[in-house]
């Protein structure tokens, strides 16, 4: 599906990715994962070329993406981020036509169309529809966010740490239906996150990537059973040791 | 008053044409610009200071400076390609406002752009927009508050300063504060400005309508304040249409900003009409040196100026004058051949500079001539018009009579004379055909030492003048010698005292003329 070749991006001479290879196979979840300034979210940007890489390609089902005007590219590939970024002077259900306008389908296909997205992401069109950005909560904004991000049926979505700004129990709804929507429209998914837990919950594979290379890539399993590498072993340590406290105090608390 | 009333319709839709159309070439530029600079960042910093440098010259100088600019401009278009350009009116005008409101308008498209929230920036990539989709439809809508903040301030601006475009020979609500300042009429003064308030009120409410309406999207809103505004320019731009037409085939009369102007303006465009003239345009108020480089330019038609006032500031004389024969004589020749203007009269009187003190103020101090107010300067102030002490006049005074005062005062020249009557000045400049010099008692003193020039009041024309119409000169040239000084200090008073309108005093004159054998 997607193939990144020898990848890198410097700025102003700073090296942020470099040099990435890696392959995200058709209806594959990948998630990015990292500490903050390891180049995730560069290397993401690349792949729609909000960010054009200073070396090396993409290719997306077997062509090359900067074969393409940017725009155009980016109106085949859904993008989802932390700020969601819903347009302020448009409705609800302004935001989520927006793609299907700029590629010029016909108003009753964009009404049916975006009536089907709130749909999909559980908010009723009859209720918000109409709405104003300001008036949602943050989980329905990401919401919101995830429809605009499916207008247009693409096969590719990349999502920038969409949940990194919402309350546990939002984000993880928000997970579950993610991966529900995923297997209902066989998406091939690229996640960029910092949170190794969540990395671990969602992940078909999981690449780590720290200082702007990529020093591991396998399943959670893999990854569990042999970390290759000790700072991907402290990655993977913090959910763990996290869940082990828990379990300690839930059995101090069960004690006499 | 009732007069007054009358003109209103007719300033009032001058100054709507000089806004709007000052105002729509201002967006036309400003908002684009904008745009263009917020993509390239690194010229905004010069761009926006040049529009700043053009914000701090003062209006009226800008307006002022945009005269000279068309007339060099206008003979470089004239010999490369075959058109002129009208150094005075409404061109000069227009550019100069225009010009003055870009820098609002061009800071605020700039600061409402560049303040969009990244993330909607983000966003708008990122969903595949085009630099051009997402100017439309993310950066202008959101930027929109702000820049109507910027269009509104540019509004009220535009709308006040037109009324300074009385002097570049535009005619605007200005002509009412400049004429009722000259003339004493302060009722004309308080009716341009209220006008000029409320026109700047209502076209700033107009675009207030139109962004609140397109911000919560009340269609009836917006559409109705786009229909208003959208009529105000059919109806400016058709009557601006109208206008070209008649236009060229009228006379301009001017005149300069002073009661005498004003009446023999209305007198000159009397006799014009009475002859059989075609069209009479009025261009009142206009700067001394405006009202001269309009009429050379052909312009201007015809106007009144004074022969001391030409060798002065147009012949660059400096030396001391001859007699009142040799300096007219001089001027005309000079006029004749450097400028192919004529000399179609002389009026008969001379309306010269003098030194005027109150009466008692003079007696205390015995002070009749001014050598004798020369010894007694240092202790004393003076205040003069704005142009006199930067004349030639003032220098002879200084270095003739070595006059060197406490304090001098430029001030209005209607002003001046309350200025002397409350004692806050000990001397004015004043103009010896002024009715207020009787009317006040004021004792004019002696030039012993004949420095001041003879101000012989001539009609002056244009080139064009002269050659289309020579029944029209002869009409003019009947002037000569009618009017003598006692005479014009009568129409002068008639008007600063008693209140009269110029042409209702110049009609009388006209009529009692006639009536002689």
């Amino acid at each position: 599906m997607i193939e990144l070749r020898e990848l890198s991006c410097a700025f102003d001479g700073v090296v942020a990715v470099d040099r990435v290879s890696l392959a995200v196979a058709p209806g594959e979840l990948l998630v990015l994962v990292g500490a903050s300034g390891c180049g995730k979210t560069t290397t993401l940007k690349m792949i729609n070329r909000l960010v054009e890489p200073t070396s090396g390609s993409v290719w997306i089902e077997g062509r090359n993406a900067a074969e393409l005007p940017g725009h155009e590219l980016r109106r085949r590939i859904g993008y989802g981020f932390q700020q969601v970024g819903l347009f302020p002077h448009l409705t609800v259900g302004e935001n989520v036509a927006i793609v299907p306008q700029l590629v010029g389908w016909e108003s009753e296909r964009i009404r049916a169309r975006t009536d089907a997205l709130l749909e999909l992401v559980r908010l009723d069109p009859a209720e918000f529809r109409e709405r104003d950005p300001a008036t949602l909560s943050g989980g329905q904004r990401q919401r919101v966010g995830l429809a605009r991000a499916l207008a247009v049926e693409p096969n590719l979505v990349l999502l920038d740490e969409p949940f990194g700004a919402l309350d546990p129990l939002t984000r993880d709804h928000l997970q579950q239906e993610l991966l529900r929507i995923r297997r209902e429209l066989e998406l091939t998914l690229v996640f960029v996150t910092h949170d190794m837990g969540e990395a671990l919950l969602l992940a078909d594979r999981i690449a780590v990537l720290e200082a702007g290379r990529l020093v591991r890539v396998g399943t959670p399993r893999e990854l569990l059973a042999e970390p290759g590498d000790a700072r991907v072993a402290e990655l993977l340590a913090t959910p763990r040791r996290q869940l082990q406290r828990i379990d300690e105090l839930l059995a101090r608390g069960e004690g006499p | 008053m009732s007069d007054q009333f009358a003109l209103l319709p007719g300033y009032l839709l001058a100054h709507l044409q000089l806004s709007l159309l000052a105002l729509g070439t201002g967006v036309l530029v400003s908002i684009p610009l904008g745009v263009f600079v917020v993509r390239h960042p690194r010229i905004e910093g010069a761009v926006l200071g040049i529009a700043a440098v053009a914000q701090t010259i003062p209006s009226l100088a800008l307006l002022a400076l945009m005269v000279p600019l068309l007339a060099a401009l206008g003979t470089w278009t004239a010999s490369a390609l075959g058109f002129e350009l009208h150094s005075i009116g409404f061109l000069p005008a227009w550019l100069a406002l225009a010009l003055y409101s870009v820098l609002p308008m061009l800071r605020n498209t700039v600061t409402g752009i560049a303040g969009i929230d990244a993330a909607l920036i983000e966003a708008a990539r990122g969903v595949g927009m085009t630099e051009r989709q997402r100017l439309v439809r993310v950066e202008l809508p959101l930027a929109l508050p702000v820049i109507v903040a910027g269009v509104r301030t540019a509004t009220v601006w535009v709308v006040g300063t037109a009324t300074l475009a009385t002097p570049v020979g535009a005619t605007s609500l200005g002509n009412f504060i400049f004429s009722g300042l000259q003339t004493r009429n302060f009722g004309a003064v308080v009716l341009g400005s209220v006008a000029s308030a409320v026109l700047a009120l209502g076209l700033d409410g107009l675009v207030r309508a139109l962004e609140r309406g397109l911000a919560t999207r009340r269609r009836r809103l917006w559409a109705g304040a786009l229909l208003g505004l959208a009529a105000l320019y059919v109806l400016v731009v058709v009557s601006l249409v109208g206008a070209a037409g008649t236009a060229e085939r009228s006379i301009a009369i001017g005149s300069k900003s002073f009661t005498e102007q004003y009446v023999l303006a209305a007198l000159l465009a009397q006799t014009v009409e009475q002859a059989g003239g075609p069209g009479v345009r009025r261009v009142e108020s206009l700067g001394s040196t405006v009202a001269f480089d309009a009429l050379r330019n052909d312009e201007l038609d015809l106007y009144v100026d004074y022969s001391g006032t030409i060798w002065a500031t147009i012949l660059g004389r400096t030396g001391l004058p001859g007699d009142r024969a040799t300096v007219l004589a001089e001027v005309r020749t000079r006029l004749a051949e450097d400028y192919g203007i004529g000399i179609v009269a002389t009026l008969g009187f001379e309306n010269s500079y003098a030194i005027a003190m109150r009466e008692d103020r003079a007696a205390e101090l015995r002070i009749e001539s001014l050598g004798e107010l020369a010894r007694q300067a240092p202790a004393l102030s003076i205040g003069g018009d704005y142009e006199f002490f930067a004349r030639a006049e003032w220098t002879a005074l200084e270095s003739r009579y070595r006059m060197r005062f406490a304090q001098r005062r430029s001030m209005d020249p209607a002003l001046m004379y309350s200025a002397l009557e409350q004692r806050e000045v000990d001397a004015i400049s004043a103009f010896s055909t002024d009715g207020r010099i009787a009317a006040l008692g004021l004792r004019v003193l002696r030039d012993e030492l004949h420095v001041i020039p003879p101000y012989d009041a001539i009609v002056l024309a244009s080139p064009r003048f002269q050659r289309e119409w020579p029944a029209l000169v002869v009409a003019v040239a009947a002037l000569e010698g009618r009017i003598d000084a006692a005479a014009m200090q009568q129409m002068n008073s008639a008007v600063d005292q008693g209140g009269e309108l110029p042409a209702a005093v110049a009609a009388r004159f006209r009529a009692g003329w006639s009536a002689d054998p």
